[in-house]
Formats: C-alpha cells, structure tokens, sequence
C-alpha cells in the first residue's frame, strides 16, 4: 500500500468514526439509554457546539456548489442564512405557523433571492461578482434591520425578533439531528450534483465559461441555478438555526463573519470535492470554539486578560487564514486524496507557484 | 433652494473624504489587480496615529498627515513585500481572502491596543465654519476636502511626472515586459501597496478629525472605496476623485429622503454599486477592466 | 436548395473600426471550406459572430434559412454548430476523455444522453481523433498538437452538423499538419460540414474544395482553391502591391 493510500484509509476511518460518534453519541442523553445506565456523552454544551458545527457543515457544503464547483467566489452567502432564518422566525413570531411548516419556505425565500439577485450578479466576473455579492450580504442584514413601515420595524428591527420555544422532548437531541440531517442532505445533494450532467456542466463553467458556452452549457441558467440551490441549503439552516435559537437579530442572523468562514473552511478541507468543506467545518469550528473558549479545554495566557480572548481568537484566525491561502491554497484533505504529501517541500512548491 | 445648495456642500466635502479613501485603493487595484479588503484598515490606523500623536503632542492634527503618510507607506510596504507578494499569481479568491485575514489582523490587535472605546481629535477650531449666507461650511471639512484634493493631486503627479511612477503604470499595463525592461518587480509592487497604504493613512488621518473612531470604524470604508472606483471607473486617479465627489453628493441626497437615514449607509453604497456595474461597468471616467 | 449557413452583409464594429464589413457568403451542406486571409482581416471575428459570442452590428446569419443572428452561444451550439477556438480552451482540471465527454452530454442532440452513453461516445470520438490511446490523461500531460486534436474531439463529441475550425493547424510541424490533415478528412467523412480558418496554405489547397478570401473585413474571393491562390488581387493582400507588380511582370 503507498503512503497516499495509507492516508486515505486512515481519513476515511476517522471520517466514520467521526460521524458514528456524532450520529450514536446523543442518545446517550435519552432516558431510556440512562435507565441501562450508559455513560453520558453528551451535555448541553456538547449539543450547542455540535449543533453549530453541522449548521457550519451545511454552509461550508453549499457555499462549495457556487464557489468550489462552479468557480464563482462568493462573499455574501450569509445572505441566505439570514432570509432562511426571518422567513421562518417571521412566519413563526408573526403569523403564528407551527415550526415544521414555517421551516420548508426558507430554503425557497433564500432560492427566489438568490435567482433575483443572481441574475445581474453573476453577469460579472471575478473581482466584482466578489464584492457586489459581498455588499448584497452586507446591504440584506442592514435592510433587514431597520426597515420600517409607518413607523414600525417590519422585521423586528434592532430588538430582534423572539420565537415561542418549540416545545418537544429532548429538544437539544431534537435540533441536532436536524441539523445533522440537514448536513446530510447538503453532503448528498453535492454528492449527486458532482457525478451529474449538471455537476459537468457548472466544473466546465469554471474551468472555461467561453467553451462551456460554445459546447452547449446554458452558463446562466446554470449559474444561478447552482446560485438558487447553494442559498437553498444555507437558508435551510437558518431556518433551523430561527427556532433552535428562539430569538435572531442583525447580529446572529447576518454575521460578516461567517461569509468569511465558510469560504475558509471549504478551501480547508478541499473546494470543489464532497467531504473537504465538512472535513474543514469540523476542524475550523472546533477551532473557532477552542480559541474562543467555549471548549472545556481552555488555554490560559499569562499575559493575556480573561476579555480580550475572542479577540485575540479573531487575531489568530485571520493569521490561519494567512497561512492556509499562502501555503495550502489546495486544501489539506488534497494530501489525504493522495494527490500530495505534507511536507516543506510541498509547502515550499506551493509558495513558487504564487509569488513573484 | 438653500437647502439644495447645502446639501450639494455636505456632498462635495463628505465627497471629499471618500475621495481620499478611494484614491490609495484604485492605485493597487488598477496595477496590481488586488481588491484590498484590508483598506479599511489601515484607513483606521492613519486615524488611530493621528489620534494618537495629537494627543500625546498636541500637535495639529493636519501638519500629522505627512507623518501618516510616511508611517504607512512603511508599513504598505512591508506588508506587501513580506506576505502579499507570495500569492499574488493565485486565483482572485485567494487575494481576497488573504486582505481579509490581514483585515482581521489589523483591526482586532488595534482592540486588543485600543479597546472599542471612541476615540476623537478635538481641536480649538474643530465646531468653527464659514457662514456663506446661510449655508455652514465646517473648516474642519473643508481643509479636508483641500486635503484630499492634494493627495490625489500629489499622486497623479507622482504616477505621471515620476520615474517611480512611470514604472509603477509599467508594472500595471504588463508585468511581463516591465520585467523584461528591467524593473524590479517585489520593489514596484511593494512600492505601489506602500502608496496605496500611504494615502489611506492620510484619508484616515482626515476621518479622525471629522468623526469619532473605533477599530471597527473603518470597514464601511472598504465597500465605499469600491463603491467610489466603480462610479469612478479604474484607470486615473481624476477619475477616483469624480467617483468619490458623486458618491459624496448621492449619499447626502439619499440620506436626506425622509425615512432613510446613516443606518442605510451600506444598503445606499451596494445599491449605487450594483446600478453602474449593470448599467455602464466602466464607470463614469474609466475603461473597462 | 437552402444553404446551410448563409452570411448575407455581417458587419462587426469595434469602436470605429468594421473588422467585418459586410461579409456575404452561403455554405452547402457537407462543403469543406476554407477561409483565409492576412492576419487582421476579420476571420476569427467572423467565427465568433457565426458562434453567437459576437452580436452583429449589421446584416443577418441564417441557419437552413432561420435567423440565428443574435442567439446566445450555447443555443448556436445546439442548433448544431460546433466551433474550436484558436488557443485553445481545454477543461483543465478533467482528463481527456471527461474533456470531451461534456461535449457529448451538451452537444446538439435534443435528448439528453445520460453520462453512460456520453463516455460511450467520447470513446468513439477519441478513437476519430487519433486520441483513444490518452483518455485517461489529464489536460496538462499533453502536447500541443494533442490539445489541438482535443479541442476538436470536443467539439466533434456535441454532434455538429457545422464545425468550425479556426487556425487549427497553427505551430504544427509538416507531420502533425498531415496528422490533423487526416482527421480533418475523416470528421468531414462522417458528414460534418467543415470550415477551415487557415493560413497554412497546403491545408487549404490538400482538402479544401473551395476557398474564401478575407481582407479588412471584406470578402475578396470565393472559388476554387487554384483558381483563386492566382488571383491578383489575394496575391496583392496577402504580398504587397510591389510583388503583385512584378507577377503581372511590370
């Protein structure tokens, strides 16, 4: 067996045994499981973390459909998660829908917007499609904020919008799984997409828009298809994300942040591949988590106060991202595909191939 | 009518502003094909320097311009040689991404230094203004809008009148043959980030005479900037100037709409962005790129 | 009988220059034409006003006897006209025979071949092309003539009833220009209308039955191959006024 192989193995037994434990681990916090006095794997916080981690793996997962695959970078996909989380947090707060009816409209409200605005948007290319979908996600959450109607907030406005709690036994388990399959669905909708006609048309759109054109790819409605279908599965999560979190504003509905993030953990794990964007929310997540200090495992500074923490997290995420778009701009789960091994040399090639 | 006069006066000298912020960011745009989204930045950190110098100096804030200028140039410079010059030949996406990370950088070691408290440079003569029948002209704004005229004008000069400059406009025309002619290419390249840096540092200087500031201050700034180049069109620094000056003027005229207000400040910028590129994607000035 | 492809007064401007200035011209079904012309005669820019990536500024393109002038390039494309370009655009990041597979799946058939069937055809198309023995190589392991050879199993693979061929014979040594010259006949033999954008002149002469001549936008000649090659007036395009002078012996 070559090394490649080797590694293969190995990512793909952590990737199962990873997935086993996120899948088998929660039950353990069933009453029924207690009653057989199986340990306790999990707590509240545990199902906070892990829940955030697999609504990251959604957002990861649909951003690599229009960024990864197709070739279009981007930058606004925060968008979608904040139209997914308003649709069912308005349809819940204020028309009074039940959860799991007001849920299935997110993923369409955030496909409409994103055929709307992907229609001019994706008629440019590179630089400017960047930025302008940058300003959509920016523009959406300030509208979406301080919109007023005679007076009113339409959305809740600065104070944010509150949902009555959804009431379900073991709701923490409940809103994981949810995700989780949510995570699934993502995982599985990329999957499908990547061995279909479809999937060949949007990686011949990004290797070369031009001949894609002259060979028959209809490269705008495949654009904004994949557009519609990325803000679909990151509105799906938002729509949980309303519920799960009982109350959404500018500010958890919105975050700049995650554009950014997302972006990150898809070139982390691998663009343009199945596993990588989950394998890279997984890892930047639990990193994320770690620097923040919201892991029971904390790090103590001696010189650092207790406060500036999350900032210097932010510090230490903006240096990784440095570091991975200047030597790994491949991804990592590249070495694990065989293609490549983790070695100076390899980092060192990789900086030849950028720099001048 | 007086009010249209004032609110065309609020525009050119708010104009003005965005102007100065616009310039250093086309310059890196238009040669060196690099969307700094850490613009922002170091608009924030010409801001905190004066700031800073004024308050342990007392010196004027405008004779601290030109200390703005040089500190970051040096760090443009460097930053550019040092870390970004190591991708520049990769996708766009990954320039994008690594302005980002810096962005990060710069604005969360400020609040580590800074703290999110705001901060102002008051000087004796900041309330003053000139009273032209009615309308109030602010010294402050408008020493700024002379300011930044300057800037762009010294840049222009620079870029045009210059050996530096002739060769920074070769680098960005075709980098191939501007190394074929001898240019060193890591030296022009850190050499036009370094300007690019410089003038925003002036800019920023000009923003801490004008608002109060934070760390996180300057990211509108950063839209805005390529808000002020799209209108503007990339290619010439005249055409920032224009760009900056209209956005100005549209600003203060959407703000002024009943019901509006700042906190649509991004929506107005994305929503003027979106308008050109569909409509005339060169700009009002520019060529296409 | 209607032509196939009939150009009736293409005009392209850009800014103030007509690098197509009324071109008029039809082609036959299952014609092997060329087109040549100095550089800067408009050839290329003719190709992408056919192939839609243009839009005209003036005249019409007919495809059996319908407008297609102002179509977007992938609806020319299924209507049947198939177009290399003259650097060409390979799929970097997927082998040789998936490269031409996605011009199976998005060809100008009106159902959609499922991916089984595509590779199937993409095998057969390899195999036309002289490439079978490559598929599984990616883009980046091939030489030139090899990519030139897979821009055209691509553009074979979408099932043209028109392909356009532009400059395909460009850097080519005298063997691999025989090479390509070979498949060139065998893609024409299937039934393929084919049209050459040339300047190597043995290609137009050795396969070609007849010959358009561009010059600054304007056709100059249409015929025979021999017969127009001594056309004093291509002579003077492509050789100058002095040359044409002395061959009329003054």
């Amino acid at each position: 067996m070559t090394t490649s192989q080797r590694w293969q193995r190995i990512l793909i037994v952590l990737g199962c045994a990873v997935i086993a434990y996120a899948v088998l681990a929660p039950l353990t916090s069933l009453d029924g499981a207690q009653a057989l006095n199986l340990p306790l794997l999990t707590d509240k916080l545990w199902f906070r973390l892990a829940t955030i981690t697999a609504m990251f793996v959604v957002m990861a997962t649909a951003w690599n459909i229009i960024g990864g695959l197709t070739g279009y970078a981007a930058f606004g996909n925060v968008a979608f998660f904040g139209i997914g989380a308003y649709t069912t947090g308005m349809l819940i707060a204020k028309a009074k829908w039940p959860f799991l009816l007001a849920l299935p409209l997110a993923p369409v409200a955030a496909a409409i917007f994103a055929v709307l605005v992907g229609l001019p948007l994706l008629r440019l290319r590179g630089h400017y499609f960047a930025v302008a979908s940058l300003g959509v996600g920016v523009a959406v959450g300030e509208l979406v904020q301080n919109l007023d109607y005679r007076g009113e907030p339409i959305f809740g406005g600065a104070s944010g919008l509150f949902m009555p709690i959804f009431a379900v036994p073991n709701r923490d388990l409940y809103f994981f799984y949810l995700m989780l399959g949510a995570a699934g669905v993502s995982i599985a909708v990329t999957w499908a997409v990547i061995r279909s006609r479809f999937g060949y048309g949007l990686i011949a759109i990004r290797e070369n828009e031009e001949a894609a054109a002259v060979i028959g790819v209809n490269t705008t409605a495949y654009k904004v298809a994949a557009f519609a279908l990325a803000a679909a599965l990151t509105g799906l999560a938002g729509g949980i994300f309303a519920q799960w979190n009982v109350f959404i504003d500018q500010e958890n509905s919105f975050p700049i942040a995650y554009n950014v993030e997302m972006i990150l953990m898809a070139l982390l794990g691998g663009t343009g591949t199945v596993f990588g964007p989950a394998a890279g929310a997984v890892v930047l997540q639990l990193l994320i988590q770690f620097l923040s200090g919201s892991l029971p495992i904390t790090l103590d500074l001696p010189f650092v106060p207790e406060d500036a923490m999350p900032v210097l997290a932010q510090v230490v995420l903006g240096v990784l991202l440095a570091l991975v778009v200047i030597f790994a701009p491949r991804g990592v789960i590249d070495f694990f595909g065989g293609r490549s091994r983790l070695t100076i040399a390899y980092l060192r090639r990789s900086l030849r191939e950028t720099s001048i | 009518m007086a009010d249209l006069v004032q609110l065309v006066t609020i525009g050119l000298l708010a104009g003005g502003i965005y102007a100065a912020v616009g310039v250093g960011f086309s310059l890196v745009w238009g040669v060196l094909n690099i969307v700094n989204l850490a613009h922002g930045a170091l608009v924030i950190v010409g801001a905190y320097l004066t700031w800073q110098i004024f308050t342990a100096s007392g010196l004027d804030p405008f004779l601290t311009l030109p200390i703005d200028a040089v500190a970051l140039f040096a760090l443009g410079y460097v930053v550019q040689r040092g870390v970004i010059n190591r991708i520049i030949r990769a996708p766009l996406l990954f320039t994008f991404l690594l302005t980002f990370g810096l962005n990060l950088i710069a604005v969360n070691v400020l609040l580590l230094i800074f703290k999110s408290d705001f901060r102002s440079v008051t000087t004796a003569y900041s309330g003053a203004g000139l009273d032209l029948g009615g309308i109030v002209v602010p010294y402050i704004r408008l020493a700024a809008l002379g300011s930044a005229l300057l800037v762009a004008a010294a840049l222009a000069l620079l870029l045009n009148r210059t050996r530096v400059g002739l060769a920074i406009q070769a680098v960005g025309s075709d980098r191939d043959a501007a190394q074929l002619v001898g240019i060193d290419l890591r030296h022009a390249y850190a050499v036009t980030y370094g300007l690019g840096a410089a003038c925003a540092g002036v800019a920023g200087g000009l923003i801490a005479m004008i608002q109060a500031i934070t760390p996180t201050a300057g990211e509108p700034y950063t839209l805005q900037a390529f808000v002020v180049v799209i209108l503007g069109g990339l290619g010439r620094v005249s055409a920032t100037v224009v760009g900056g000056l209209v956005f100005g003027l549209v600003e203060a005229f959407a703000q002024s709409i009943p019901g509006s207000g700042s906190v649509f400040a991004n929506a107005i910028a994305f929503g003027v962005m979106v308008l050109v590129l569909v409509t005339r994607p060169q700009g009002l000035l520019g060529r296409l790129r | 009988m209607t032509p196939q492809l009939d150009l009736r007064n293409v005009t392209k401007r850009f800014g103030g220059v007509a690098a197509v200035d009324g071109v008029t011209f039809s082609i036959a079904k299952g014609e092997i034409l060329g087109v040549i012309g100095p550089n800067g005669a408009g050839k290329t820019t003719l190709l992408n006003c056919i192939s839609g990536v243009y839009r005209l500024d003036g005249g019409d393109i007919r495809w059996h006897g319908v407008s297609i002038a102002g179509l977007a390039p992938y609806r020319v494309a299924r209507l049947g006209v198939g177009r290399t370009f003259q650097i060409v655009k390979p799929f970097g990041s997927m082998t040789v025979r998936e490269n031409v597979a996605v011009g199976a799946l998005f060809g100008s058939d009106s159902e959609r071949p499922p991916l089984r069937a595509a590779f199937d055809r993409a095998d057969s198309v390899l195999e036309l092309v002289g490439l079978r023995s490559k598929a599984d190589l990616p883009v980046s392991a091939l030489t030139i003539p090899d990519r030139k050879r897979l821009e055209v199993a691509r553009a074979v693979a979408t099932r043209p009833k028109l392909l356009l061929l532009d400059e395909v014979m460009a850097g080519l040594n005298n063997v691999e220009i025989d090479d390509a010259l070979e498949m060139v006949r065998a893609v024409h033999e299937t039934g393929v209308t084919v049209v050459l954008i040339e300047h190597v002149m043995r290609v137009i002469v050795g396969v070609c039955e007849r010959v358009i001549v561009l010059d600054l936008g304007r056709t100059l000649a249409d015929g025979q191959p021999d017969v127009v090659l001594r056309d004093e007036r291509v002579i003077q395009a492509y050789l100058g006024e002095r040359y044409a002078r002395r061959l009329r012996g003054g």
